[in-house]
């Protein structure tokens, strides 16, 4: 929905970044985001495609880490990964469960230059 | 070669939304971000909440939702000040908009501001925009699955208002599961169960708005 505004944001920390180390060209970004957080790949691969054109980050591909979800079951105690976020805990059926892990914001992680 | 990096992709927006809070803190202004879904009855309790505090605080609001372009003048009824944000068809506020429009406010004189975000489950959640606390509220009509499906706005919001109860009757609505399902993506959920159309339950709201008001205006310096 937003996906322009996040491959600005993305643009100028590639400008940023370019002020300070002078590279010819990127080939490729490391994103990580949590799998329940908003972000569409897809739609963020087509955005930061159109806003690349004529700079140093065109034809740059994107590479997602995709971070899981998480459960914290405080009856059994343990940290389940699973599909969905749920409110029961899917290995002993406890009903009180913490989400640990899976809304991480996106994050660039790494810049591939030449 | 290769650069680590390791940024939030939003971090200019959180840039922003520090400079607000900068602003907000200076000028002991309580900031609400209130999110939604269309229809939830964000612009109603905006009324109500201001129909009940405006004697003792001094209340602006900014308008984001775009479902209804009346909202502003709903609340602008209630004799406070309110800017509408144009969002341009956006699907959330984020800091800038909001500190766009702050230029329209005597931020001095006011205690409490409001924000209304756009009608939205998703991405509202995910811009800050230099708010005290993010408050959402879920109407029983939705369901009580609404946090299973978007729990990062249950997660990162303070406070959730169960609205709409008075319809509990006439449709399908778990309230225990909707309160276990939302604990789950936060213990510290604060959690109102009210109808804006009886009124049940908002004075549980108020008395716990106006004791954040207060707690915060005695750590002004
Ligand atoms: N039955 C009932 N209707 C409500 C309640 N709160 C709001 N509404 C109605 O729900 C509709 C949407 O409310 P509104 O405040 O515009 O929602 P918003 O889009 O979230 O700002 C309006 O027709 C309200 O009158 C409530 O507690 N009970
Ligand atoms: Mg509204
Ligand atoms: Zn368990
Ligand atoms: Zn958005």
């Amino acid at each position: 929905m937003h996906e322009l505004s996040l491959a600005r944001s993305i643009m100028d920390i590639i400008e940023e970044y370019d002020l300070r180390h002078h590279f010819k060209k990127v080939n490729s970004l490391k994103l990580s985001f949590g799998k329940l957080s908003s972000v569409e790949p897809s739609a963020l691969e087509f955005a930061f495609e159109v806003l690349s054109k004529g700079t140093k980050a065109e034809g740059a591909s994107l590479e997602f880490e995709v971070l899981p979800v998480i459960l914290y079951c405080t009856v059994c105690g343990e940290n389940v990964s699973a599909e969905h976020y749920q409110a029961t805990c899917p290995l002993c059926e406890g009903g009180e469960v913490c989400l640990a892990g899976g809304t991480e914001e996106l994050k660039l992680l790494e810049l591939d230059v030449d | 070669m290769k650069i680590d990096v390791v940024k939030n992709v939003l971090d200019a927006n959180d840039r922003i939304a520090e400079e607000n809070k900068a602003l907000f803190e200076k000028s002991g202004t309580w900031v609400i971000n209130l999110m939604s879904s269309p229809g939830a009855g964000k612009t109603t309790l905006v009324e109500k909440t201001i129909e009940a505090l405006k004697d003792k605080y001094s209340i602006a609001v900014i308008e984001g939702d775009i479902e209804d372009t009346c909202d502003a003048e709903r609340v602008a009824r209630h004799g406070v000040p309110v800017v509408q944000i144009n969002t341009g068809g956006a699907c959330h506020i984020d800091g800038n908009m909001v500190r766009e429009a702050l230029p329209n406010f005597d931020l001095q004189g006011i205690d409490l501001l409001i924000v209304e975000n756009v009608g939205n489950l998703v991405c509202p959640a995910e811009f800050r925009i230099g708010e005290n606390i993010k408050a959402m509220i879920l109407s029983t009509p939705e369901g009580a699955d609404k946090p299973a499906k978007y729990p990062l706005m249950f997660q990162e919001s303070a406070v959730m208002i169960i609205n709409k109860t008075d319809l509990i009757p006439y449709v399908d609505f778990d309230m225990e599961q909707a309160k276990r399902s939302a604990l789950g993506c936060n213990r510290d959920l604060v959690i109102f169960e009210v109808s804006c159309k009886t009124s049940e339950g908002l004075t549980g709201w108020f008395q716990w708005l106006e004791d954040q008001i207060e707690s915060y205006k005695k750590q002004d310096p």
